[in-house]
């Protein structure tokens, strides 16, 4: 199939989704599945819907949801001839190893997934093994997952942490007298220290010195300590990497008077950080995960359905759990069903020959395959990612950053902050 | 300088925490002989209380902490009479009723508060008091240190010049012989685990704007509260919240110092010594067979 005509295919698919948007909007929600004669095609979520991390899985079932019922409202999708209503299956593993494998088999054998989501890190090493022997297509949003003989795991959202440079390329840019840096997060290697060595690179490249990294582990209780003793530094920037307690350090942020620039990964539910703050003191935080209602989704390139469409339907339903995760897991489903439409098939073997062996379209614009260069294979897709900054209260998209500009000219710097801190690159 | 002295004022405050928290299990154990490992959950309620009344429906925040007190008081109570009373002679028994107990708090209270992110309080008392132009506390954070401090020195009144407060020690250092003395054990258990527990809650609702809170919070609360025991001395109400303003200083500092990883393996380490030079801990005494 050329390339136009693949995007032929994707915006119409696209138009279908929003159009099955619209449809529920006006209708109300009608369980198109109770009164459809078509087959059902499930799809697997795999993620912790309980737990720590329930706010990284939670909030993209919900987001899933809304686009198999927009898909179902519209009449459901036609995958090799064949007319499908959309089922989103889910098994809750709470983040722990042993449950993931069981609901990987659960999904796959008793439910008959045709794809898998996880969220990624040690869950999705745990299901590797089986996943891999069985050919189950499964998609992380942490790329580090990926190894040379992981040919059934790939991210085609997410390529945490690497978009991170995005945010570290505005700042420097837009603030050229901020010069030093701290950086404080988790010390796990999945999340946190994965996300510092790329700062640390970014830094880097920039031209800002890293003053202080504070890796601290998931019992503190009390922030206090910890950001007084980086701020005793006098730090330009502070940046939390990916961290876990974004909320109560920006707290301490804002209690020890830092007025510095302040960078992050992850912003989630910065609405509760600016009642816990001021909207004075979290304007200007810069971060990577924009909401969906934001203009700058209006522009062409960006292959996401009715993103305002979405955000309203989200916040409508469930007002307190947007998260980073909120669309990331819809983008997966989005990608993987185009790729099932045009390979004529819902099976994984034919959907990720086709998947990788073709050029995609990444939901911010660009798209390449990359990832062989650290993990030993490309099933990363790659393209831009916006950097979002907290203006009015707001988050507000800036720009979309280069990632893969970024990776071709400062690869090695990466692996070198990766090796200094034991993460693993080929 | 300005980092040593912030260090210290971050310790102080987070010492009335510790000890606040530490102070029920000292008085359940002391009392009941009993490992209350639920105890971290019971400063879970607290917490939830005002977050579900104070934050989510509006009540003022100081009528929430009292109801709080009152709602995780009356938890303890209901342990008491159902739980470690019928497990009196079997303290094993009463352990592991109390960690059926956390886990039932901990569903219910993901039940109320759903799952997803953990749960923020936006601090009642906003701004921050800045000394000398370096030196700077949160006016929630000197709100809740006083409270802890007003707490505890009623606590001591209680404990040291009053009737009841006579009798609950006596029971604490020897419940055979206060029994022979007249005084009821019964009734001294549901006051010492009432007490605990209203000391938990008001930990509780004094967290929970400066904290995450979720079902699971209580798991580093008990831990705390577990060095603190031990190192004050087990049964020793002086010695816990003597532990629990060194401990607070100690990993206050080991965290600015050096990192909180460090910080917390060497409190577990100096529990372990404590066991092994001086088992009594710091103000715990020997108790002969």
């Amino acid at each position: 199939m050329n390339i136009q005509h693949q995007r032929e295919s994707r915006r119409k698919f696209l138009k279908q989704v929003a159009a099955g948007a619209a449809t529920v909007s006006a209708a109300g929600f009608i369980p198109g599945r109770a009164f459809s004669a078509n087959k059902t095609l499930t799809v697997g979520m795999n993620i912790p819907m309980t737990g720590d991390l329930a706010p990284w899985g939670l909030p993209g079932f919900y987001g899933c949801e809304i686009i198999a019922n927009n898909i179902n409202a519209a009449g459901g999708v036609t995958i090799g001839g064949e007319t499908y209503d959309l089922q989103i299956a889910t098994y809750d593993h709470a983040y722990e190893t042993d449950k993931a494998v069981q609901g990987m088999k659960k999904l796959v054998l008793e439910d008959d997934a045709k794809m898998v989501m996880m969220l990624g890190g040690a869950t999705v090493a745990a299901v590797l093994p089986w996943a891999t022997r069985k050919k189950v297509l499964t998609t992380t949003l942490l790329p580090s997952d990926i190894t040379p003989d992981s040919e059934y795991l790939i991210a085609t959202c997410e390529s945490h942490p690497l978009y991170n440079v995005t945010g570290v390329e505005y700042l420097a840019r837009e603030f050229p007298d901020a010069k030093t840096a701290v950086i404080v997060t988790n010390n796990d290697v999945e999340y946190g220290l994965q996300s510092t060595a790329t700062y640390q690179a970014a830094f880097e490249v920039a031209g800002i010195e890293v003053v202080d990294t504070n890796l601290h582990g998931f019992d503190v209780t009390d922030f206090a300590p910890i950001v007084s003793s980086v701020l005793a530094k006098n730090p330009d920037i502070f940046c939390m990497a990916t961290s876990f307690y974004v909320t109560p350090i920006m707290e301490q942020l804002y209690h020890q008077g830092f007025t510095g620039k302040i960078i992050s990964c992850t912003l989630d539910y910065y609405h509760e950080i600016i009642e816990k703050t001021s909207v004075d003191f979290v304007n200007g935080t810069i971060f990577q995960f924009p909401d969906f209602d934001d203009p700058a989704l209006l522009e062409s390139g960006i292959s996401f359905p009715d993103p305002a469409g979405f955000d309203a339907a989200f916040r409508k339903d469930h007002p307190n759990d947007w998260s980073a995760v909120a669309w990331e897991y819809p983008v997966i489903l989005l990608n993987w069903l185009e790729n099932a439409k045009a390979a004529g098939s819902v099976e994984s073997e034919d959907v990720t020959a086709h998947m990788t062996g073709n050029k995609q379209e990444f939901v911010f614009g660009g798209g390449d395959w990359w990832g062989s260069q650290l993990w030993g294979l490309d099933n990363v897709l790659i393209g831009r990612w916006p950097v979002v900054v907290v203006t009015d209260g707001k988050a507000r998209i800036q720009e979309y950053g280069d990632l893969a500009g970024w990776l071709d000219a400062n690869k090695d710097v990466l692996v070198k902050h990766m090796k200094n801190l034991g993460l693993r690159t080929v | 300088m300005d980092l040593f002295v912030q260090t210290i004022v971050n310790g102080i405050i987070q010492s009335g925490f510790y000890a606040l928290a530490s102070i029920g299990l000292v008085l359940v154990f002391g009392v009941m002989r009993v490992v209350n490992f639920a105890h971290g959950e019971l400063v879970m309620v607290g917490a939830y209380t005002v977050w579900l009344v104070h934050a989510q429906n509006g009540v003022p925040y100081l009528f929430t902490v009292v109801l709080a007190i009152v709602l995780v008081t009356g938890i303890g109570l209901v342990m008491e009479r159902f739980l470690f009373r019928p497990m009196m002679n079997d303290p094993l028994g009463g352990l592991i009723c109390s960690i059926g107990v956390l886990f039932i708090l901990q569903v219910i209270a993901t039940y109320v508060g759903g799952e997803g992110p953990s749960k923020q309080v936006p601090p009642p008392f906003e701004g921050t008091m800045v000394i000398m132009d370096s030196i700077r506390i949160p006016y929630q954070r000197l709100f809740s240190i006083c409270v802890c401090a007003a707490a505890l020195v009623t606590l001591w009144y209680f404990l040291t010049r009053s009737k009841l407060g006579w009798a609950v020690r006596a029971v604490s250092m020897d419940r055979e012989a206060a029994a022979l003395q007249g005084i009821s054990t019964v009734r001294i258990s549901m006051v010492a685990i009432g007490v605990g527990a209203a000391m938990a809650g008001l930990a509780g609702a004094l967290m929970a704007p400066l904290t995450n809170i979720n079902p699971h919070m209580g798991h580093n609360v008990i831990i705390t509260a577990f060095i603190v025991t031990i190192v004050g001395g087990i049964g020793s109400l002086p010695g816990a919240v003597i532990a629990a303003v060194l401990y607070a200083l100690f990993h206050t500092f080991m965290t600015t110092y050096f990192s909180g990883t460090i910080a917390t393996i060497s409190g577990l380490l100096i529990m372990v010594l404590v066991l092994i030079v001086r088992p009594t801990g710091i103000m715990g005494h020997r108790v002969s067979e």
